[in-house]
């Protein structure tokens, strides 16, 4: 799962990287409007968190221009403008969700998690993908009805496997939701992932699909 | 507490009252005057007859006179009798013989005015108890006073109605003012005021119109700063959360490290904002001194030596202004020059150059700082002034406040603050102030009360 966090303040971007990367999201961090923008049309996001005030490009011109491209990523809009008309304004403008500084990080990821779920298309908090169960609010999963505990890689690697029934993704595809800019990514580290999955949960539970990538066992 | 109603309408009363009595008391004496002579008069028309008429047989007289009702008492001696005759019987004895013509005497314990004429054989007294006059003209003067005594109610009521309708301008402003709130100071109406109430109503508008940029200042002023404590409280909270989730030492530590930074930075941000509340126009009634430019930079210059060392930052400094002195404050000042210094140590990296140069141009003191760091873009450099305003590229802890507080102090000096391109790619920041002149004891901290720069700006659409 791989978010997008604009963010003008270094000490608020530094805490919030920090906090979702723990939960198993990777996470690009720029700070003004205009890199924003050429972030978003290079990477596919599952998320983007925007704050309004920025530097070079207003937060509401970049979500404004996003929506105007038909970009569909949700955006959560983080900002300290709290009065009710700049939430309306924001929101019109083509946010998914408001969130008000202060805030904490335990609400952030609830948000995080729902706006996930919800371009996904799921109404129901836990995944359930036949024999695996996940559960986003907790990363709790179950491989038939026994828990199974995962690092924070193999959980995001399973999470983004799950994401839709049928889902087929390539391992460029998995690097790219696994893991932000500047990470570093060993030639093999979706490989390595995956066999660590499979040697937990049964080589059963991730099936390679010739050519494309990988996918959930359909049962 | 005191009425100016109740006040003008006795003072009118008592002048009315006043009045009054004067001219009932002029006019007494004036009839107790006329009426001397005319009763004088008759007294002696009275004694000239009786010696025409009279070739004076008392007996006969005794029967015409004894009228009780008579006004006048005629006495008269004649050698014949021992006694006198007398008109009436008035005390236990004869009124004593006077000498000719008017005078007045007391007999039977009152005043009596006499006219005495003698025959040559008889002395002929006729005589008038003055208690008479007295009351002729008290009366006449009563006559006069009644009226304006009946007249005193009415003038009264009249007063108060008059009066009162003089005065509703003032009830008329007076709620007005009441109606005004500190979110709504409008001007109080002041069409139609009668000329001596117009200045009041001025003076107030104007007073009024100075709350009202007063306290829409304060309101902005303190809009502003809560919004921008959100940003380090926002951080300070996402890093106790952190530091609570943190796992192992090592990360615990990173998370402590962190969050001691996000306080320092919110310090520095309430203090900055002190500064900035202390330097506000209303509060710089400081009293002005003469300070030394030269020697303050260089004071400052010494107290961001250990951060510049620190981090290998060669701080230099140069004086030729010759200890020319601006008139001010010497705080402000110091709150000045310490911003300039320390955003150029702030912003040069570690091994950078800042330089300070105080020189002498015409008559201001021109001190210049230039720094080797990444400077500010052209059109970056007059936003940079205003209140919470942070560059591109500014790092964690800075305000937004800094090149504020600086441009704040400058105007009250009224110097000016440029910034320009530095020649090695850093900023220059020049400050000029003006050098106090000999008259120039009013100082020109006393004399500021335009707006400072901030809030123009923001005033600004």
């Amino acid at each position: 799962m791989r978010i997008l966090l604009v963010e003008d303040d270094p000490m608020i971007g530094e805490s919030v990287v920090e906090g979702l990367k723990s939960e198993g999201y990777a996470v690009d961090w720029v700070r003004d409007g205009k890199e924003a923008e050429l972030s978003i049309a290079a990477t596919p996001y599952s998320l983007v968190l925007l704050d309004l005030g920025l530097p070079r490009r207003d937060g509401i011109e970049v979500l404004k221009g996003l929506r105007e491209r038909r970009v569909d990523v949700p955006v959560l809009v983080i900002t300290a403008r709290d009065t009710v008309s700049d939430r309306i304004k924001g929101l019109d403008a083509g946010a998914d969700d408001y969130l008000v500084k202060p805030f904490d990080l335990d609400e952030l990821s609830a948000r995080v998690r729902a706006l996930v779920r919800r371009a996904a298309g799921r109404a129901e908090p836990v995944i359930e993908r036949g024999p695996l169960v996940i559960n986003p609010a907790t990363r709790e999963v179950t491989w038939q009805g026994a828990v199974v505990a995962l690092s924070a890689r193999e959980y995001a690697l399973l999470a983004a496997l799950a994401e839709r029934p049928g889902l087929v993704l390539s391992r460029a595809q998995l690097e790219e939701k696994l893991y932000g800019w500047n990470e570093a990514v060993g030639s093999n580290a979706v490989e390595v992932h995956i066999h660590n999955v499979r040697k937990k949960l049964g080589d059963g539970v991730i099936n390679n699909v010739r050519g494309l990538g990988y996918t959930l066992a359909s049962e | 507490m005191t009425s100016i109603r109740r006040w003008l309408l006795a003072a009118l009363l008592a002048a009315l009252a006043v009045a009054g009595l004067a001219a009932a008391a002029a006019t007494y004496f004036s009839a107790r005057d006329e009426v001397d002579a005319l009763l004088d008069e008759e007294l002696r028309q009275v004694a000239l007859s009786l010696r025409d008429h009279a070739v004076l047989d008392l007996r006969r007289l005794e029967s015409v006179a004894a009228n009780p009702d008579q006004r006048v008492l005629v006495q008269i001696w004649d050698p014949a009798f021992d006694r006198p005759y007398a008109s009436r019987i008035v005390g236990p004895g004869p009124m004593p013989r006077t000498d000719e013509g008017y005078v007045t005497l007391v007999h039977d314990g009152r005043s009596w005015r006499a006219f005495t004429l003698f025959t040559g054989r008889q002395l002929i007294q006729v005589a008038q108890p003055t208690a008479l006059r007295t009351e002729l003209a008290a009366r006449t003067a009563w006559r006069l006073l009644v009226p304006v005594l009946f007249m005193l109610p009415f003038l009264g009521l009249a007063g108060w109605w008059i009066v009162g309708r003089g005065l509703a301008p003032l009830g008329r402003i007076a709620s007005a003012v009441k109606e005004r709130s500190p979110t709504a100071l409008t001007p109080v109406p002041n069409d139609g005021l009668p000329q001596e109430i117009r200045p009041l109503a001025d003076s107030l508008n104007d007073l009024l119109a100075r709350l009202d940029q007063s306290f829409s200042l304060q309101r902005r002023f303190a809009a502003d700063a809560a919004h921008e404590l959100r940003t380090p409280l926002t951080a300070l909270n996402l890093q106790v959360q952190l530091a609570e989730r943190a796992q192992g030492p090592e990360e615990r530590a990173r998370a402590f490290e962190r969050l001691r930074q996000g306080i320092r930075r919110a310090t520095r941000l309430v203090q900055q904002l002190l500064t900035m509340a202390r330097l506000d126009p209303d509060a710089a009634a400081a009293p002005s001194t003469a300070v030394d430019v030269g020697t303050l930079a260089a004071s400052v210059v010494e107290d961001a030596r250990p951060a510049a060392s620190e981090r290998s930052i060669e701080l230099a400094s140069e004086d030729t202004s010759g200890g020319s002195t601006v008139s001010g404050s010497e705080d402000a000042l110091r709150i000045l020059f310490n911003n300039v210094v320390d955003n150029a140590v702030r912003y040069t990296p570690a091994g950078g150059r800042v330089t300070v140069r105080c020189e002498r141009e015409g008559d201001s003191v021109q001190v210049t700082v230039e720094d080797t760091g990444p400077g500010i873009a052209e059109e970056e450099r007059e936003r940079v002034f205003d209140r919470f305003y942070r560059g591109r590229s500014a790092e964690g802890s800075g305000t937004g406040l800094g090149l504020a507080i600086v441009s704040q102090v400058a105007e009250m000096h009224r110097g000016r603050v440029a910034l320009e391109a530095g020649p090695h790619g850093g900023l220059r920041v020049v400050v000029r102030l003006p050098i106090a002149a000999a008259d120039d004891a009013d100082g020109p901290v006393n004399r500021q009360m335009r707006a400072p720069a901030y809030v123009r700006r923001h005033a600004e659409p």
